[in-house]
C-alpha cells in the first residue's frame, strides 16, 4: 500500500507537468484546430532561457523564471503571426508539417548554443530536504511543482471564466462565425492562444527543470508525451487536458512500478502512455471529455 | 489530326485513346532514355556515390508508399519508418533461409498486415486522430524492438548477402549489385503505383480523401478503403525496408525511429504530395541537403569556429531540414514536382509560349 501510494504521488508530480503542457496544447487546438508538434521545443526553450537568465546576468531565480515565461509566450505569439497565419485554410497535413518543421528548426537553433549537448541544473533556490506526508517522503521541489501547477491552473480557469479576453477566446473556440459577427477578432484570439500555449509550455519546462534538471532530449520528449494525455482527456477539452495529464502521469508511474520487473530491460514508463493512446483511439476515440463529432449529410 | 510525336495538349477523343498510358511517342522515348540512363549511371559513379543513389531510390520507394496513404488517401502517417522497420526485420530474419527475392516481398506483406492493423482506428476517426495513432505505433514499435532479444534489443541484426545466380556479391560490387535489384523493384512498384489510379480501388482512395460521405453514398466503403490505403502504403515501406536491410548488411533500430518517419513526410512534401516524380525528387533533394550540410559543417569547423559543447553538424542538419519544410510549405506547397511540371511544359511547347 505504501509502495502504491508512493507511486501515485510521484505520478501526480509527473502528471502535473503533463497537465500543464497539455493545457497549452489544447488551447491551440481548441482555438485553431492546429496540432502543435513543436510543443516540446517550447518547453525546452522556456527551461533553458530561465537557466540562461539565472546564470548569465545572475538574476534572482524568480525574476529569470518570469522572464522565461514572457519570452516563450512572445515566441508562441510570433510563431502564429509569422507561420500559422499564412496557412489558414490549408490542408491539415501542411499545418502539421509546418509545426514539425518548426520543431526541427528550433532544435537546430538550440544545438547552436551550448545547451544542446550536456545536462544542466537550475541554481539552488530551495532548501534541502522535504516534508513527510502520511509517511511518504516529498521533496520541496516536487511540492513546489504541484503547487505551481495548481496555481497556474487556477489562474487560467479564472482567466477563462472572468476576463473578457478569456471569454472571447472561449467564444472563438466554440463558434468562429458567431464570435466574428459579435465583434471578436478571431485572428487576435488565435495569436493569444499561441501566446498562452507558449506560457504554459515554459511553465512546464520550469517545473521539469526544477525536478529533474535540464536536458534537451528529455525536455523535448515531453512534447510527445502530451499526445496520450490530450487524447485520453479529449482533444478539445481544457479540463480533459488536466485530468488526462494527471492520469497519464499516474499510469506511467504505476507501469514503471509494477510492470518493469516483468519486462526484461524495463522502461515501460516510456511506452505505456502510447499503448493507452492506441487503446483509447480504438475504443473511445474522443477521449473522456472530448466532444464527439457527429456528421450528418 | 493526332500527331503522335508532337502534342501540345490532350487530344484524346474516344475511350480507346483514353485508356492508353502514353499520350505520345515522345513520352515512350523519353521514358526509355531515362531507363537506359539509370541502367548505365553506376558505371560513371564512384562506389560511395552509388551508395547515395541506392539510398535515394530506397527512400523513394518508401515515399511512394507514403504518397498512397498520405498523398492519395489523405491519411497522415507519422509511422512510415516503423513500417519500413517491420519489413527490414522480417527480411533480416528470413535472409539466412530464403533467397532475397522471396524475403523482400514477404517483408512487404508482413508490413502490409501490420499497416492494416494500425489503420483500424480509421474505421471510426479521421484526420488528426489517425496521425496520432500512427505516431503511437511508431513509438511502440521502437520500444518493442528495443526489448526483443530475438532482434538483439535494437542492435545490429546481420543480413547475409551471398550470391545470386552464381554471381558472387562481395565487398566491391555490393552497392552496384543492389542498385540493379532496387531498380527492378522500383520499376515494378512505380508502374503499379501509376496504374493504381486507373483501378477502381485507386479512384476510391481519392474519392474518400476528397469527401468520404459522398464516397459512402456512391457505394464505396470509406473504412475499408482507408484500411487498404494503410496496407498498401505499408507494403511499399516494407519492400523498401527489406531492400534497405540487405543494402546496409545489418538492421539497426536507429534507422527506423520517429525522425526517419518525419524525414519521409518531409521528402513527400518537398517532392510534391501524390506525385510519382516528386517521390524521387524529394528524397534526392533531402538526401543531398543532408550530405552537403555534413560537408558544410566540416568546412566551418576547419575555419576554426570551434566552440566547446557545440556540434555544428547536429545543429545545421535539423536547422536546414526544418527550414526547407517550412519554406516549401509556405512558398511552394506543390513541391519540386511543380518546378518539374513548369520546365516540362516549357519545353513541350517550345519555341512558343503556349
Amino acid at each position: 500500500m505504501q509502495y502504491f501510494l508512493q507511486l501515485v504521488i510521484s505520478g501526480i508530480v509527473v502528471g502535473s507537468i503533463y497537465a500543464l503542457a497539455a493545457l497549452g496544447f489544447v488551447l491551440i487546438y481548441k482555438a485553431s484546430r492546429v496540432i502543435n508538434f513543436a510543443h516540446g521545443q517550447y518547453i525546452a526553450i522556456g527551461a533553458f532561457s530561465a537557466y540562461f537568465f539565472a546564470t548569465g546576468p545572475k538574476l534572482p531565480f524568480v525574476v529569470s523564471a518570469f522572464l522565461a515565461l514572457v519570452l516563450t509566450a512572445f515566441l508562441g505569439f510570433l510563431t502564429e503571426r509569422i507561420f500559422l497565419k499564412k496557412l489558414v485554410g490549408q490542408p491539415i497535413i501542411s499545418v502539421i508539417m509546418v509545426t514539425i518543421g518548426l520543431a526541427s528548426v528550433l532544435d537546430g537553433l538550440m544545438h547552436l548554443t551550448p545547451f544542446g549537448a550536456s545536462n544542466y541544473t537550475f541554481p539552488k533556490f530551495l532548501p534541502q530536504g522535504g516534508v513527510n506526508l502520511l509517511g511518504l517522503q516529498l521533496d520541496y521541489a516536487q511540492l513546489l511543482a504541484v503547487a505551481f501547477t495548481v496555481l497556474f491552473l487556477v489562474l487560467f480557469s479564472l482567466f477563462f471564466q472572468r476576463s473578457t479576453l478569456g471569454i472571447a477566446m472561449r467564444a472563438v473556440a466554440d463558434d468562429q462565425m458567431a464570435s466574428l459577427s459579435l465583434g471578436v477578432s478571431v485572428e487576435k484570439m488565435f495569436a493569444l492562444a499561441w501566446a498562452a500555449a507558449g506560457l504554459t509550455a515554459a511553465a512546464s519546462g520550469l517545473v521539469v527543470g526544477t525536478i529533474a534538471g535540464l536536458n534537451l532530449g528529455a525536455l523535448t520528449s515531453i512534447g510527445l508525451k502530451v499526445f496520450p494525455a490530450v487524447i485520453l482527456g479529449g482533444l478539445d477539452s481544457i479540463s480533459g487536458a488536466v485530468v488526462g495529464g494527471l492520469l497519464i502521469g499516474v499510469l506511467e508511474k504505476l507501469a514503471e512500478g509494477y510492470l518493469d520487473a516483468l519486462v526484461p530491460g524495463g522502461g515501460t514508463s516510456y511506452v505505456f502512455p502510447f499503448v493507452i493512446l492506441l487503446v483509447v483511439l480504438w475504443f473511445k476515440p474522443h477521449g473522456l471529455f472530448g466532444t464527439e463529432e457527429i456528421e450528418r449529410v | 489530326m493526332r500527331n503522335l510525336w508532337a502534342q501540345t495538349g490532350n487530344y484524346r477523343t474516344n475511350y480507346q485513346q483514353d485508356t492508353t498510358i502514353f499520350a505520345s511517342y515522345r513520352e515512350v522515348v523519353s521514358l526509355a532514355v531515362l531507363l537506359l540512363g539509370l541502367l548505365a549511371l553506376p558505371q560513371f559513379l564512384s562506389r560511395s556515390n552509388v551508395y547515395v543513389l541506392d539510398l535515394i531510390l530506397v527512400y523513394g520507394i518508401a515515399v511512394l508508399g507514403l504518397n498512397i496513404t498520405t498523398g492519395y488517401a489523405g491519411l497522415i502517417n507519422i509511422g512510415q519508418a516503423a513500417f519500413m522497420g517491420v519489413g527490414a526485420y522480417t527480411a533480416a530474419l528470413l535472409a539466412p533461409n530464403l533467397p532475397f527475392l522471396l524475403a523482400i516481398p514477404l517483408g512487404g506483406l508482413v508490413a502490409a498486415g501490420v499497416g492494416a492493423v494500425v489503420g483500424i482506428p480509421s474505421l471510426r476517426v479521421k484526420h488528426l486522430y489517425l496521425a496520432l495513432a500512427t505516431l503511437a505505433f511508431q513509438e511502440i514499435f521502437v520500444w518493442t524492438v528495443g526489448h526483443a532479444p530475438l532482434l538483439k534489443q535494437g542492435g545490429a541484426v546481420e543480413v547475409p548477402t551471398g550470391s545470386f545466380l552464381g554471381y558472387a556479391v562481395g565487398f566491391r560490387n555490393h552497392y552496384h549489385f543492389w542498385y540493379y535489384v532496387i531498380l527492378v523493384f522500383l520499376v515494378i512498384l512505380a508502374v503499379a503505383w501509376r496504374n493504381l489510379l486507373r483501378t477502381r480501388y485507386g479512384r476510391a482512395l481519392i474519392a474518400v480523401r476528397d469527401n468520404d460521405r459522398a464516397a459512402d453514398a456512391m457505394g464505396m466503403d470509406p473504412g475499408r478503403t482507408k484500411l487498404m490505403a494503410f496496407a498498401l502504403g505499408a507494403f511499399y515501406a516494407g519492400i523498401a525496408g527489406g531492400i534497405y536491410a540487405y543494402l546496409a548488411r545489418a538492421v539497426v533500430i536507429e534507422d527506423f525511429m520517429l525522425a526517419s518517419s518525419v524525414k519521409f513526410l518531409a521528402m513527400a512534401i518537398v517532392g510534391g504530395l501524390g506525385t510519382l516524380v516528386g517521390s524521387f525528387l524529394g528524397p534526392a533533394f533531402m538526401q543531398l541537403l543532408d550530405l552537403n550540410m555534413e560537408t558544410l559543417s566540416n568546412f566551418i569547423r576547419s575555419l576554426g569556429f570551434n566552440t566547446s559543447g557545440v556540434d555544428i553538424a547536429s545543429a545545421l542538419k535539423p536547422l536546414t531540414f526544418g527550414l526547407v519544410i517550412v519554406l516549401f510549405l509556405m512558398f511552394e506547397p506543390r513541391g519540386l514536382y511543380n518546378w518539374w511540371r513548369l520546365i516540362r511544359s516549357y519545353f513541350r511547347t517550345w519555341p512558343f509560349k503556349y
